[in-house]
């Protein structure tokens, strides 16, 4: 079984980094999504969600059956461990660029889609976020991890002015306060992408150090 | 657990059939700097004639805990074992240098009762060996040898150890057919409940289930489990993920160094060294 365990494990890894690609390209969607309120885009989006939950099951599956008959240990172990996390995490990043997609076209279709720049600022720090965990995952770098962490305050930091933004938009015309809402529901789940890519980046330190730093733990 | 430099000077020691056994207990009362250390090996090398076995060990065997040495064959995990309670004597060739004690008394003095010793450190082998006798005499027979007994006193050790060894309840009802009409497996617990019987305080065990089946392993890894608050455990095995369920230290011996040692979680999850992810995760031996 361990020679058989190896060559799976490496293909286990290669697939969990193309359903890290697949997912990056969807982020890079969203942010042209939200930047042009590109409607069909957006649809675009919401319909590749399903390859994504296909994916990520497959991959789920693959991990079980490893688990229950590779008797993993050591770094195999912490590969397969991580892949199940990372998998789902992806996965509800995808789950995040379908409602942002939804909230984007239900605002463009009722004709009052408006936007600060900090919004579009959230995204695409999200994104890079995103694309340096994938690198850090790949290469196994746990610096890259860190500065991945240090970036979702950034990202907090931008939600934050996406709020005061939205509140004066609703002091300016409080019939626009669904849209504002919506807008502020958008900005939520970039955060929310953010925060999980930092868990991403939590589980590629335990991948290579065996070091669980989740919850603010160092 | 943990691997130390040695500042032993090593003691040179000379081991075989012309050995003079003199009767020295080796257990007493632990001494008190060794209280979590059954077994300090430091600067601990061994040889066949010219062939090095085991090359400069430094271990400390936790009391009370089960320690499971693994490595490819070859390399010098049982030989060690064997050192522990002095098998090697048995061969003329064999000579051994360094610290191997146990709770600080010298286990390589030729003053050692190799006798005595073996009631401390009993062994369990990979095939069960029972005696050719009733599954009673298999287990009064070490006690037997010690002192007297009387019948009932006999009796209670016998049934102590049995239930001890978890194989009580499938033989009390046959306690004098022969032991060797019991499955490999009940033959296995019976030879624990022989070496538990003489009240050692450590059990080496080379390979117990390499010739059981799997519900007969997991039998006697329960066992082992229940034994580890009684009895310091030190288990061969090349099973790994028996291993990793049963041992709370693991050791790994690559061509007679020893590589690593430390807690089983740690073996198996994040070891420090590459030889020793190599071998647990199956890349190479």
């Amino acid at each position: 079984m361990s020679v058989n365990l190896q060559s799976r494990v490496i293909e286990l890894r290669r697939n969990l980094l193309a359903l890290g690609a697949l997912v990056e390209q969807r982020v890079s969607s969203v942010i042209e999504v939200i930047r042009d309120g590109d409607v069909d885009l957006a649809r675009k989006v919401r319909a590749g969600d399903a390859e994504i939950d296909q994916m990520q099951l497959a991959l789920e599956g693959e991990c079980m059956r490893l688990l229950a008959l590779g008797s993993p240990v050591a770094s195999d172990l912490r590969l397969i461990l991580t892949a199940m996390r990372v998998s789902n995490e992806l996965e509800r990043i995808a789950d995040m660029c379908k409602g942002i997609s939804k909230r984007v076209i239900r605002l463009v279709e009722s004709g009052s889609y408006r936007y600060p720049s900090a919004l579009v600022q959230m995204i695409e720090a999200a994104l890079s976020m995103l694309r340096d965990v994938l690198v850090a995952f790949s290469n196994q770098d746990i610096q890259l991890c860190l500065e991945v962490r240090r970036a979702d305050s950034y990202v907090d930091g931008l939600n934050r002015e996406v709020v005061a933004w939205a509140r004066e938009w609703i002091e300016q015309d409080v019939e626009k306060s669904g849209a504002a809402i919506e807008l502020l529901a958008i900005a939520q789940r970039v955060e929310r992408l953010a925060d999980i890519v930092t868990a991403i980046a939590e589980d590629t330190v335990f991948l290579v150090e065996g070091r669980l730093v989740r919850h603010g733990l160092e | 657990m943990q691997s130390e430099s040695s500042t032993t000077t090593p003691s040179q020691h000379a081991h075989g059939h012309s050995v003079e056994l003199r009767a020295v207990s080796v257990a007493s009362t632990p001494n008190t700097a060794h209280s979590d250390t059954a077994i300090k090996v430091r600067g601990f090398s061994s040889w066949y004639g010219s062939f090095q076995a085991l090359k400069s060990l430094d271990l400390d065997i936790p009391s009370r805990h089960v320690t499971a040495f693994i490595g490819p064959s070859g390399c010098g995990k049982s030989t060690f074992l064997r050192w522990i309670n002095r098998m090697n004597d048995t061969i003329p060739s064999a000579r051994a240098e360094g610290t191997l004690e146990l709770h600080g008394k010298d286990l390589l003095a030729k003053s050692v009762d190799v006798v005595d010793l073996r009631r401390h450190v009993g062994m369990v082998f990979q095939k069960p060996n029972p005696f050719p006798k009733s599954i009673y005499d298999n287990v009064a027979f070490g006690p037997r040898l010690h002192r007297v007994y009387s019948r009932a006193e006999l009796d209670q050790l016998v049934e102590r150890s049995l239930r001890q060894a978890s194989i009580w309840n499938e033989v009390k009802d046959r306690l004098h057919a022969s032991a060797l009409g019991l499955s490999g497996g009940q033959q296995q617990r019976l030879c624990i409940a022989r070496a538990i019987a003489v009240g050692p305080e450590v059990l080496l065990m080379d390979e117990p289930c390499s010739a059981l089946d799997p519900k007969s392993t997991l039998a006697i890894e329960e066992l082992i489990e229940s034994l580890a608050d009684r009895y310091t455990i030190v288990i061969v095995t090349h099973n790994m993920q028996q291993a990793a369920r049963v041992s709370d230290e693991t050791a790994f011996f690559f061509e007679g160094r020893l590589v690593e040692s430390g807690a089983t979680e740690a073996i198996f999850t994040k070891p420090r060294n590459k030889q020793t992810e190599d071998y647990v995760t199956g890349r190479f031996g």
